[in-house]
C-alpha cells in the first residue's frame, strides 16, 4: 500500500469518526433534496411532464383532420398524451375532471373558411393548474393556424396572377402546409431546457451542491495538518511530498464518491428519482467529483488556515451551486443566464442527467463529462502545483 | 565515535530576516547535543533544516553520511523527529496514531505490533493504548509525542522543546526517557530555552541567539570560557579564621573568606577540592553544619555572551 493510501485511509477513519462528513454529504443533502421535493415538485417540473391534450373537431375537414394528425405524431415520440372528445362540454368535463389539463376546439365551418380565405377561430381552453399543458396546446394551435394562413396567402398570390389551382390542390396545400411542424420546436427541446422530474432533479442538484461541501474536508485535512503539527510529522517521514498531497486528494475524491453513491441509491428507492443508465451516472458521479476536488484542492491552496478554507470554499460552493441551477434551473429561458451556468460544473453536471434521462444511452452523458473532465484538468492541476509549493519551503 | 549528524554552515532566511546564519555542529553517536537558546534563536528552524523540512540557503545536512534534502527522502529512515507542538491525531487511539506512522516508514505485521508495545511500555501508555488521545492529559500526549519519534528506532532522535506546558512529573518522565535514549547509543539533538534542561541532559550545548551559534562546547567548556568558577558555602562554627586562610592555600582555590555563619571559597572545580577542604576544618576542630557547591550555570554564559537572559 502507498504512502498516499495510508495516508487516506487514516483520513477516512477519521471523517467516519467525526460524522460530520456523513451529516454534510450524505444527510443533509437526503433531507434537503425530499423537502425541496415535496415542496416544489409539483410546481414546476411533475405537471410538464404529464401533457394530456384534447381535440374537438366539430369541423371534421381534411384541413381540421390534419391537426389530430400532427398530435398523433407528437405523441407517438412520448411527449404528450391526446385525447379526442365528440363536443366541447365533454372536452371541458375531462379538463374538471383532471383527465386532460388542455383541449384544442376547432369549431364547424373551418375548412371552409380556410379555403375561403376567410378569417377562422380556433380556440384553446385550459384548466388554471396546468399553465404548461395550456401552453403547448396554445402553441401547437397557433402554428397550425398559421400554416392554414400561409397556405391561404399562397392561395391568395396565384388566384390574384390569374392562375388559380383546381379546389382539390387547395386542400393539399392547406394540409401540407397546416402540418408543416415549423414552430413545433419544443419536441426536440435542446439540452439548456431540457429537465428532470422533480424527485430527481432535487436529488441530484442537493447532491452535486452538497459534494462541494464534502470533498472540502479531505483537502482541508492538509492545512488541517499543518496548523495541528501533524504535516512537519509527514514531511519528515521517508515519502514524498507528492504523497501527502495525493493522499489529500484520493480521502476527497473516496468521500466524493460515497457521498454520491449513497444519495443516488438511496434517493432512487425513496424518492424514486430517476438517474438514467448507470454507465452513464457513474461517468457524470466521477468526472463531477474529480471536478469538485479540483476546485476545493485549488481553494485550499489559497487560504491560510482551515477555516479560511472552509469559509472560502462554502461561498464558492453556494455561489457556483446557484448560478449551475442546483436550486432551481435557472437557465431556463434566459439565454445569458443558461450561458452563465456553464462556467459551473453543477450545470453540466445537471445537463448530463438530463441527457441521460430520457432513455438516451449513457453516451449521450459523454459531452458533459467531458466538460467535467476539462474543469478537473484546469483547476486540478493549478491546485497541484500550488500545493506542492505550498510543502515545499 | 562515530559522528551521526553533522550539519555545516546553515543559513535561512525568510525575506529580509535572517532566521539561520552559518550554523556548524555534528552530534556524535549516544551524545547528546542541546540547542540553547531563547525563543525565536533559530532553533526550530535549524533542526527543520536537519530533519529535511526546510531547504536551506546553503550549507548542508549529512545524516550517517546521508545528505538530507526537502526533495529527497534518503536518509529520513534515519531521523526521528518530535516536533515542539504535540503532533498526533487526537481522534485516534495511541496505538492507531503509532501503527499510522510506523506504517510510513515502512513498518507492517508483527514487527510492527511488536516495536508498538515496546514503545508504549517504553512512554507508560500500555494501559491507555486503545483509547482515544483526545482522552489523554497534557503530560501523556507530549510522551506519546516523543514515542512516535523513536517507533522507527532511528539513530538521530530531533526534539524540538519536548517538555513546554509539560507538568513536573511528566517533564521528568521525559527527561528520564532521553537519558535512557542517549545510554542506548541514540545521538540526541534538543533543543530548549530551559537551562536546566541543557545542563542536567547535555554532553556539549551550543548556545544560540539571533541565528548565529555563540559558543559551544560542553558545559565546563563553556563556563571556562567566560570565566565563571564553583563557589564552595560551608556553614561551620568554631575558629573560621584559620580555616579560610588554609583554604586559600589549597591548589585550584581562588579566594576564600570567611565570615559569622562560615567561609565561601571560589575554585576551578568544587568537586576536586572538597575532600582537601574538609579535612582543613577537620584539622581545626570546626563543626560542619552545612555544605552547598554552586556551580556556575549556562544561565550566567548565556548572560555574559548576549548580554540577555534566557527567558527574554
Amino acid at each position: 500500500m502507498s504512502a498516499a493510501t495510508r495516508i487516506a485511509g487514516k483520513d477516512l477513519k477519521l471523517r467516519l469518526r467525526d460524522r460530520s462528513a456523513f451529516i454534510l454529504g450524505v444527510v443533509t443533502p437526503l433531507a434537503l433534496s425530499y423537502i425541496f421535493y415535496l415542496v416544489f415538485g409539483n410546481a414546476f417540473v411533475s405537471e410538464s411532464l404529464d401533457v394530456e391534450i384534447g381535440l374537438v373537431d366539430l369541423d371534421n375537414t381534411e384541413i381540421s383532420q390534419s391537426l389530430g394528425e400532427v398530435l398523433g405524431a407528437i405523441e407517438d415520440q412520448g411527449i404528450i398524451g391526446v385525447t379526442t372528445f365528440d363536443d366541447a362540454g365533454s372536452a371541458e368535463a375531462g379538463v374538471e375532471d383532471g383527465e386532460i389539463g388542455a383541449f384544442i376546439l376547432l369549431g364547424a365551418g373551418l375548412g371552409d373558411a380556410a379555403l375561403a380565405g376567410s378569417p377562422f377561430t380556433i380556440e384553446v381552453v385550459g384548466d388554471i393548474d396546468s399553465p404548461t399543458t395550456t401552453q403547448i396546446a396554445d402553441s401547437i394551435a397557433s402554428e397550425f393556424g398559421s400554416g392554414i394562413g400561409r397556405a391561404q396567402l399562397s392561395v391568395s398570390t396565384a388566384i390574384g396572377l390569374g392562375e388559380g389551382p383546381p379546389p382539390a390542390e387547395v386542400v393539399n396545400w392547406g394540409s401540407e402546409a397546416a402540418q408543416r411542424p415549423g414552430a413545433f420546436t419544443f419536441v426536440d427541446v435542446s439540452a439548456e431546457t431540457r429537465q428532470l422530474d422533480a424527485s430527481t432533479f432535487f436529488a441530484a442538484g442537493m447532491a452535486v451542491f452538497f459534494l462541494f461541501f464534502t470533498v472540502q474536508f479531505g483537502v482541508i485535512g492538509l492545512l488541517e495538518e499543518e496548523q495541528n503539527g501533524t504535516l512537519s510529522r509527514l514531511l519528515a517521514a521517508p515519502i514524498g511530498r507528492t504523497s501527502v498531497v495525493a493522499g489529500k486528494g484520493i480521502i476527497s475524491f473516496a468521500l466524493g464518491i460515497i457521498s454520491m453513491t449513497v444519495l443516488i441509491v438511496a434517493t432512487h428507492f425513496l424518492m424514486e428519482a430517476r438517474w438514467g443508465p448507470p454507465l452513464g451516472v457513474a461517468l457524470l458521479v466521477v468526472t463531477g467529483v474529480l471536478s469538485a476536488c479540483a476546485i476545493m484542492g485549488l481553494i485550499a491552496s489559497f487560504a491560510k488556515t482551515p477555516e479560511g478554507a472552509g469559509n472560502l470554499g462554502a461561498i464558492v460552493a453556494v455561489v457556483l451551486g446557484m448560478l449551475g441551477g442546483t436550486f432551481f434551473p435557472i437557465g431556463q429561458g434566459n439565454a445569458f443566464l443558461s450561458r452563465l451556468t456553464l462556467l459551473t460544473p453543477h450545470a453540466w453536471f445537471m445537463r448530463g442527467l438530463s441527457d441521460i434521462s430520457g432513455g438516451a444511452d449513457w453516451t449521450a452523458a459523454l459531452p458533459a463529462a467531458a466538460a467535467l473532465l476539462l474543469f478537473s484538468v484546469v483547476f486540478g492541476s493549478v491546485a497541484w502545483v500550488l500545493l506542492q509549493r505550498r510543502l515545499t519551503r | 565515535m562515530t559522528t551521526v549528524l553533522a550539519a555545516d554552515g546553515l543559513t535561512k532566511s525568510f525575506d529580509d530576516l535572517v532566521a539561520v546564519n552559518g550554523v556548524s555542529f555534528e552530534i556524535a553517536e549516544g551524545e547528546t547535543f542541546g540547542l540553547l537558546g531563547p525563543n525565536g534563536a533559530g532553533k526550530t528552524t535549524s533542526i527543520s533544516m536537519v530533519a529535511g523540512l526546510l531547504e536551506p540557503d546553503s550549507g548542508s545536512v549529512h545524516v550517517a553520511g546521508t545528505p538530507i534534502r526537502t526533495n529527497s527522502t534518503a536518509g529520513r529512515a534515519d531521523i526521528g523527529l518530535v516536533p515542539q507542538e504535540v503532533a498526533i491525531y487526537p481522534d485516534l487511539t495511541a496505538t492507531e496514531n503509532l501503527k499510522f506512522f510506523g506504517r510510513l516508514y515502512e513498518m507492517n505485521g508483527a514487527e510492527l505490533d511488536t516495536r508498538v508495545a515496546e514503545v508504549l511500555d517504553v512512554i507508560g501508555l500500555g494501559d491507555r493504548k486503545d483509547d482515544l488521545v483526545k482522552e489523554f492529559s497534557g503530560g501523556m500526549q507530549r510522551r506519546l509525542n516523543i514515542g512516535i519519534g523513536l517507533l522507527h528506532r532511528p539513530r538521530l532522535l530531533i526534539l524540538d522543546e519536548p517538555t513546554v506546558g509539560v507538568d513536573p512529573q511528566s517533564r521528568n518522565a521525559i527527561l528520564e526517557s532521553v537519558e535512557e535514549l542517549s545510554a542506548q547509543g541514540i545521538a540526541v539533538l534538543y533543543t530548549t530555552h530551559y537551562m536546566e534542561e541543557a545542563e542536567r541532559l547535555c554532553d556539549r550545548v551550543a548556545i544560540i541567539d539571533e541565528g548565529v551559534i555563540q559558543a559551544e562546547g560542553t558545559r565546563r567548556e563553556l563556563v571556562s570560557l567566560v570565566g565563571q568558577k564553583d563557589r564552595i558555602s560551608v556553614t561551620s562554627s568554631g575558629e573560621l579564621g584559620d580555616v579560610a586562610k588554609i583554604a586559600a592555600g589549597l591548589p585550584g582555590v581562588t579566594d576564600a573568606s570567611a565570615s559569622d555563619q562560615g567561609i565561601e571559597v571560589l575554585t576551578d572545580d568544587a568537586a576536586t577540592l572538597l575532600p582537601a577542604l574538609m579535612s582543613c576544618f577537620a584539622s581545626e576542630g570546626a563543626t560542619i553544619t552545612a555544605v552547598q557547591i554552586f556551580e556556575p550555570n549556562l544561565e550566567a554564559v548565556f548572560l555574559h555572551l548576549t548580554g540577555k537572559a534566557l527567558r527574554d
